[in-house]
């Protein structure tokens, strides 16, 4: 493996000035997503809000005023603070959801002690029914009651009271109302107990106090799964070094990170880890780069090779100076980008927020319904069933788990995709990724390692040290890595480059200059016979290139061939398994370059590619694409050059492979940090194990609802006499978020087919 | 007599959950840009 610079995943990040981010507490479900971005944009100036509930940080796009926005998402009901510095916002939200995890836990004791105490002294030493002996008792414990379910629930109640003036329902509205009901009816038989039928004289404060435990249980264990599935992004910033050794006046000095200045000369001792970006100026060693693109061997590297912050040095002692610092480093765009991959929603969501809109309504009317059926047809005491079977709907019924369901496993599984190298950009290139039935690969720097050297060189006259020193003058004005090849084998021969005026490069082509007043014209066949030069001498030597899996490359004087150069590149080692990997997902895999047809079948032929296009212009491969979309295919495009661009963006998916250009890596929805295409049947497969868990979530969830609430109910009533008591729903409630979030924690142990790094085929 | 009060009761607060949270134009939430309130009116 060659030393090789490692790519930053994109520019565009830097605007994320324009977004205010807003650190939002109190929210729990899609209800509260959907009232807090409506919040949001009713601030002037805002274009666009998100919420994500996994990490419970709102953005905002456009230019608003900060503190307007927080103002909004404040009256909506919810706490909400600026993130000034998004870099440090991760260890206050640790701290946070520490405090948090604790007051939760505290309130649960207070509310489940007061519960059992309650359930025990009733079933215990007294009775759950008033009666004159007891009733200044019971209006006493009520009080307790309500005591501390204000201050165990109050959030609840507080919550649900701030949607319901903005005519929003949420959880919050279910548990105020379910508990609420509950204590209500409690107080009244506790008050005036000879209004009511003598069977129907019963208590339910303990029914509100475990509820309100119960559901502060869930909520503290949820708080806790989530803190997990926020590691991806934690591991990346702890590789973040604390301190630097920056020399400056010839004086080493151990400074803060935040205090080294570009152009600053860093040294970095064996064992330490890299604390900016910059270029080697001084010894070499081996670095270890697998925190970020997955590449399991230590990499080369000497003076002029660049080098990125939070990779290990291993081996030597190096001198670098700083080209990109703070924010600027590759390492804090990785993190802002998986951040923000991670709270963006695949289409998949959106349905579930659509549902879970109008979901707590619903639920409000379920309630009322059953209530009314319990009192018109059930059995006595009717008034209490009904207030069981209502309170008990109202409590079982779970948008959180609506509302988890997608943004926790999208989070899990973009920082998992982040663990291999393969920095997602949008939720929805999940969601695609995992549909992929085509994947069309560029050749060169995708299947073969874009470092191309001459193989052959057979000048018609005998004298290859003349044609090179011809074909180098050319090549030593193109960027073109093919160009460099050339150079670098006149180099070796020792065959001087020859003084070439007017040069032109034709991209696809190939390069003409003039020379003792001749064209001189270096390219592929098509162009030169276009041109009229007659090749036919050299049809053999070409054809032999070829079926190496080389390109030949001709050389003319105004209309005589001078002679064939032949140039290859060499097919990345693991490319093979890579390709079939992707075959064993049930992928068709296609090659596009600009090879003629005999280069690029050898190619095909030796990694398994199931189908090519030979002799593409760059300008078609975004015609390919397109193409082969029309004819129904869920097309993917793999490439690293600036002319992979436009078809990396017509793609359904583009991926753009680490060691490729800024614009390609702007242009893709997926960016592979490693050079290997075994990013590419990563990504498909953390993918569709994503979708799977999202799937999976919401049919959960889905089912979870549908039985329980006509259970709830009471529809088992009529069969089997029974009917849920309203304590067992707030258990069954909690117990379905923490499930949510639990299976989306499982997907923090999925492994791809292929180990981290990959074998070597 | 109770039992019309009951029942009457209930359904005026049924009518009164679909106003607060449904009444198209009283807020205008995420949802309804989608158009899945105008699926519902």
């Amino acid at each position: 493996m060659t030393a090789r610079p490692m790519q930053t995943p994109t520019t565009q990040e830097h605007n994320s000035d324009d977004q205010i981010h807003l650190a939002v507490s109190g929210a729990s479900c899609a209800s509260c997503v959907r009232t807090i971005e409506q919040a949001m944009l009713s601030v002037e100036g805002v274009s666009s809000a998100h919420m994500n509930l996994a990490d419970r940080v709102a953005t905002a796009g456009g230019q608003a005023d900060p503190k307007a926005l927080a103002q909004a998402v404040s009256s909506a009901g919810y706490s909400a603070q600026v993130i000034e510095n998004p870099d440090t916002a991760q260890d206050d939200k640790e701290q946070e959801d520490k405090a948090q995890y604790r007051t939760l836990l505290i309130k649960m004791g207070v509310s489940l002690g007061l519960g059992v105490a309650l359930m025990v002294w009733g079933m215990g030493f007294g009775s759950m029914m008033v009666s004159p002996a007891n009733q200044i008792t019971w209006l006493a414990l009520g009080g307790l009651t309500l005591v501390v379910m204000i201050f165990t629930g109050g959030h609840f109640f507080s919550g649900a009271w701030k949607a319901f003036l903005h005519h929003n329902a949420n959880m919050d509205t279910l548990i105020a109302l379910g508990t609420g009901t509950a204590w209500l009816y409690s107080i009244v038989v506790a008050s005036i107990p000879e209004a009511l039928p003598e069977m129907a004289r019963h208590v339910y404060f303990e029914a509100s106090a475990m509820i309100i435990g119960l559901i502060n249980l869930g909520q503290a264990l949820e708080l806790r799964a989530k803190g997990k599935t926020s590691e991806a992004v934690k591991r990346l910033l702890d590789l973040r070094a604390k301190t630097a050794r920056v020399i400056r006046d010839g004086e080493e000095r151990d400074l803060p990170v935040e205090q080294v200045r570009r152009d600053d000369h860093i040294r970095v001792r064996p064992g330490e880890k890299l604390p900016v970006d910059g270029v080697i100026t001084e010894g070499q060693t081996r670095i270890d780069e697998s925190m970020l693109t997955g590449e399991p061997m230590p990499v080369s590297k000497k003076t002029g090779d660049e080098v990125s912050a939070g990779t290990l040095n291993t081996h030597g002692s190096i001198i670098y100076r700083a080209t990109r610092v703070g924010s600027e480093t590759a390492l804090a765009q990785i993190i802002r980008l998986v951040k923000k991959a991670q709270g963006s929603k695949p289409e998949i969501g959106r349905l579930a927020d659509r549902i879970s809109s109008v979901f707590v309504p619903s639920v409000m009317l379920i309630a009322v319904v059953t209530a009314l059926i319990w009192y018109n047809v059930g059995p006595a005491p009717e008034v209490v069933h009904m207030m069981v079977a209502a309170t008990t709907v109202l409590i079982i019924a779970c948008p959180c788990a609506l509302g988890l369901a997608t943004p926790m496993s999208v989070m899990v599984g973009v920082g998992k995709a982040a663990e291999y190298g393969a920095l997602i950009r949008q939720g929805d290139a999940l969601q695609t990724a995992g549909k992929l039935d085509l994947v069309i690969l560029d050749k060169t720097g995708t299947i073969t390692e874009g470092h191309p050297g001459v193989t052959h060189v057979h000048a018609s006259d005998g004298d290859q040290q003349r044609l090179l020193s011809l074909a180098a003058g050319l090549e030593q004005h193109s960027e073109h890595p093919l160009a460099e090849a050339i150079v670098i084998r006149a180099q070796e021969e020792n065959a001087v480059p020859e003084t070439i005026e007017q040069f032109e490069a034709f991209n696809g082509q190939g390069v003409q200059g003039t020379f003792n007043g001749n064209t001189l014209r270096l390219g592929n066949r098509r162009w030169l016979e276009a041109e009229g030069i007659d090749l036919s001498g050299l049809t053999d030597e070409a054809e032999t290139i070829a079926r190496q899996a080389g390109t030949p490359l001709f050389l003319a004087e105004g209309d005589r061939a001078l002679g064939v150069i032949g140039v290859a590149d060499a097919i990345k080692s693991d490319s093979k398994a890579a390709i079939r990997r992707l075959h064993d997902a049930g992928v068709r895999v296609m090659m596009v370059t600009g090879d003629v047809e005999t280069t690029a079948r050898a190619i095909a032929e030796k990694t398994g590619i199931d189908d090519f296009r030979a002799s593409v212009l760059p300008e078609d491969k975004a015609r390919i694409v397109e193409e082969m979309r029309q004819q129904g295919f869920v097309v993917a495009m793999v490439g690293d050059g600036i002319n992979d661009a436009p078809a990396l963006a017509a793609a359904d998916v583009g991926f753009a492979i680490g060691t490729g250009t800024d614009v390609a890596i702007e242009s893709a929805s997926i960016t592979l940090m490693r050079g290997s295409l075994h990013g590419v049947p990563d990504a498909i497969e953390i993918s569709r194990a994503t979708i799977r868990n999202i799937h999976q979530n919401l049919f959960g969830a889905f089912i979870y609802n549908t039985l329980g609430i006509p259970i709830a109910a009471g529809v088992l009533y009529p069969v089997w006499g029974l009917l849920m008591s309203p304590i067992l729903a707030g258990a069954a409630m909690s117990l379905s978020s923490v499930t949510v979030v639990t299976n989306a924690n499982r997907l923090r142990f999925f492994r791809t087919f292929q180990p981290k790094g990959g074998t070597h085929d | 007599m109770t039992s019309l009060l009951v029942n009457l009761g209930g359904l005026i607060l049924m009518a009164a959950i679909v106003v607060w949270f449904w009444w198209p134009g009283k807020s205008a939430p995420e949802a309804d840009k989608n158009g899945a309130y105008q699926h519902h009116h």
